[in-house]
């Protein structure tokens, strides 16, 4: 690729917006697991099973592409279903991009009360996690740390339509969900910590269990936002500073809550699907960097020249955003996007900048 | 009779709106012992208590928790009211064989649809999740099902649909293919070749509906 020089390193473009000084240029990364290792020619399952395999795909994934460290992506650390017992296999076949849950901790009533903490340091596949943030912190990078909520989290300890339901009918055992699945995160956050120092680790979180295709603002507010204001008050505590939230889906009636409560350090990244317009986010959230926000399918369906058009007008829009831009996909890049429109977006970041 | 049942049918309406799994289940079983005919109770009673579901949900009143509980009450009054049905006296709306794509588990959207067109007097067959490109064809051969309609939820399930679309259409080229989930539109449902597309559990009624007419 032919591309005017950078005048700043990948480090220095992130320090850049992290600081709220205008970057050279637009940053441009994905949350980009499974692409990742079919990308090095693996599996979808060695992102997952395989941390040395991962990093490397996710290296050499990095600098064809030309990604910045927004934090990289591959995987979640903490894992609702998993950790807390249930099973999961790996995904496999043709049509499996993520790890599937065959088992659910919760399935009764009775199975809240008998859930305990699991342990921090071996539960799920958090020692795979850890040797990952090892390979990160010996190349200099920012190590991550990925959660799900502790919604989300919760949800995906009890099946998202059992814990939907107690929502209406059952708050305390929701409420009991959530305390787990927040002191959880912290526990192993604490392990995060303690092993590369708060400096290093770059904490990051998705919330697709709180989207408006699923719940209302009501339940955000009464459910998700208190643990989300926990959360940070731990975080801050632990001396974490960087962090990055994916506001995963159609979230509208959302971001009034979230802009309210607004409880990450300024300023954090939040990331962004196609369902929320650049500019609307920008204006919610005017202390925070956006992340975002191309259409995942529009990646992996449309042509180069789609994707590159719908990145001109991600950035035209990002580009004025106060609190800092990154261009990358709305969600996780699919696993089957055509090499081209991944570089279309590389392309976009570089010639509209 | 009319005068009297038209009062129990609004309550055991407003029961399913009101997502009371156990009121709908006594009104219904009050419907039945009041001589109520059984077919009426259901679609009079919690059928128009899931239009009005749907109507709160598209106004952004109700969302999925509301609609699975009151999917609940709705079920719950089924099970009083069925096997009461005549079986033959009553044509089913059409038959529409559903499910979630292989290689994805996420089958909320797909279970809501079930309640809509339950709701709605179509005959389901429902194949669940991660279902096998081959079973759709197979059940649509079993069934002589006019409609299928199929779930996903990821960019890599999806990928699934236009294979599954083709199968369908060389076996029966005449079988209406509706699809849905969150990366789905308009445009890649045209793509995959198939009929139509639902952005909701509550429009995918609607869709199949317009579509079977076109091709009935």
């Amino acid at each position: 690729m032919h591309f005017q020089k950078d005048s700043m390193t990948p480090a220095e473009r992130m320090e850049a917006l992290f600081t709220y000084r205008k970057p050279d240029r637009v940053p441009v990364g994905a949350m980009s697991t499974g692409f990742n290792t079919k990308n090095a020619g693996h599996t979808v399952a060695d992102a997952y099973e395989d941390p040395d395999k991962s990093f490397a795909d996710m290296q050499w994934t990095t600098e064809q592409y030309g990604w910045d460290p927004i934090p990289q992506y591959a995987g979640h650390t903490v894992l609702g279903a998993w950790d807390f017992g249930g099973e999961v296999r790996m995904p496999a076949g043709e049509f499996e991009g993520a790890l599937v849950v065959t088992r659910y901790p919760v399935n009764t009533e009775d199975d809240v009360a008998k859930l305990h903490l699991p342990d921090p340091k071996t539960a799920g596949r958090i020692p795979q996690a850890m040797r990952f943030s090892e390979l990160q912190a010996d190349a200099g990078l920012p190590v991550y740390f990925f959660s799900r909520s502790p919604f989300t989290m919760a949800a995906n300890i009890a099946g998202i339509d059992r814990f939907l339901r107690w929502t209406m009918k059952k708050p305390e055992l929701c409420e009991r969900l959530l305390k787990l699945s927040l002191e959880h995160i912290i526990n192993v956050l604490t392990y995060w910590v303690d092993t590369f120092g708060a400096e290093r680790v770059f904490a990051w979180m998705s919330s697709p269990s709180e989207s408006n295709q699923l719940v209302s603002p009501r339940t955000v507010k009464q459910f998700a936002i208190p643990y989300h204001e926990a959360y940070h008050q731990r975080l801050k505590a632990l001396g974490v500073s960087r962090f990055g939230l994916h506001v995963c889906g159609e979230q509208n009636l959302n971001l009034p809550l979230l802009a309210e409560a607004s409880p990450w350090p300024h300023p954090s990244v939040l990331s962004f699907g196609h369902e929320v317009d650049i500019e609307t986010a920008a204006a919610h959230f005017p202390k925070d960097i956006i992340y975002g926000n191309i259409e995942p399918a529009a990646i992996q369906m449309g042509t180069p020249d789609q994707v590159y058009d719908l990145c001109r007008t991600a950035i035209e829009k990002g580009k004025k955003a106060k609190g800092g831009f990154i261009l990358g996909p709305g969600c996780g890049l699919p696993v089957a996007a055509p090499p081209v429109n991944v570089y279309a977006m590389t392309k976009a970041a570089h010639d509209f900048s | 009779m009319a005068v009297e049942k038209a009062p129990l049918l609004k309550q055991i309406h407003d029961a399913v709106v009101a997502f009371d799994e156990e009121k709908a289940a006594e009104l219904c079983r009050k419907a039945l012992a009041d001589g109520v005919d059984p077919y009426d109770a259901i679609m009079k009673g919690l059928a128009a208590g899931m239009d009005t579901v749907g109507d709160l949900y598209e106004k952004k009143e109700y969302f999925v928790p509301e609609l699975l509980l009151c999917s609940d009450a709705m079920y719950a009054g089924l099970d009083v009211l069925r096997p009461h049905v005549k079986v033959g006296e009553h044509q089913s709306a059409g038959k529409i064989v559903m499910g979630v794509v292989e290689g994805d588990i996420h089958d909320i959207g797909k279970t809501l649809v079930k309640t809509m067109f339950e709701a709605a007097g179509w005959e389901i067959y429902d194949l669940g999740k991660d279902v096998k490109l081959g079973r759709f064809v197979e059940e649509v051969q079993r069934t002589g099902a006019d409609v299928v309609a199929l779930s996903a939820l990821m960019t890599t399930s999806m990928m699934a649909m236009p294979k599954v679309i083709e199968m369908l259409k060389t076996e029966k080229p005449e079988v209406v293919v509706l699809v849905g989930g969150a990366p789905l539109n308009e445009e890649i449902a045209q793509k995959y070749g198939a009929d139509g597309y639902a952005k909701d559990a509550i429009s995918a009624v609607h869709e199949a509906e317009r579509l079977y007419k076109k091709v009935a």
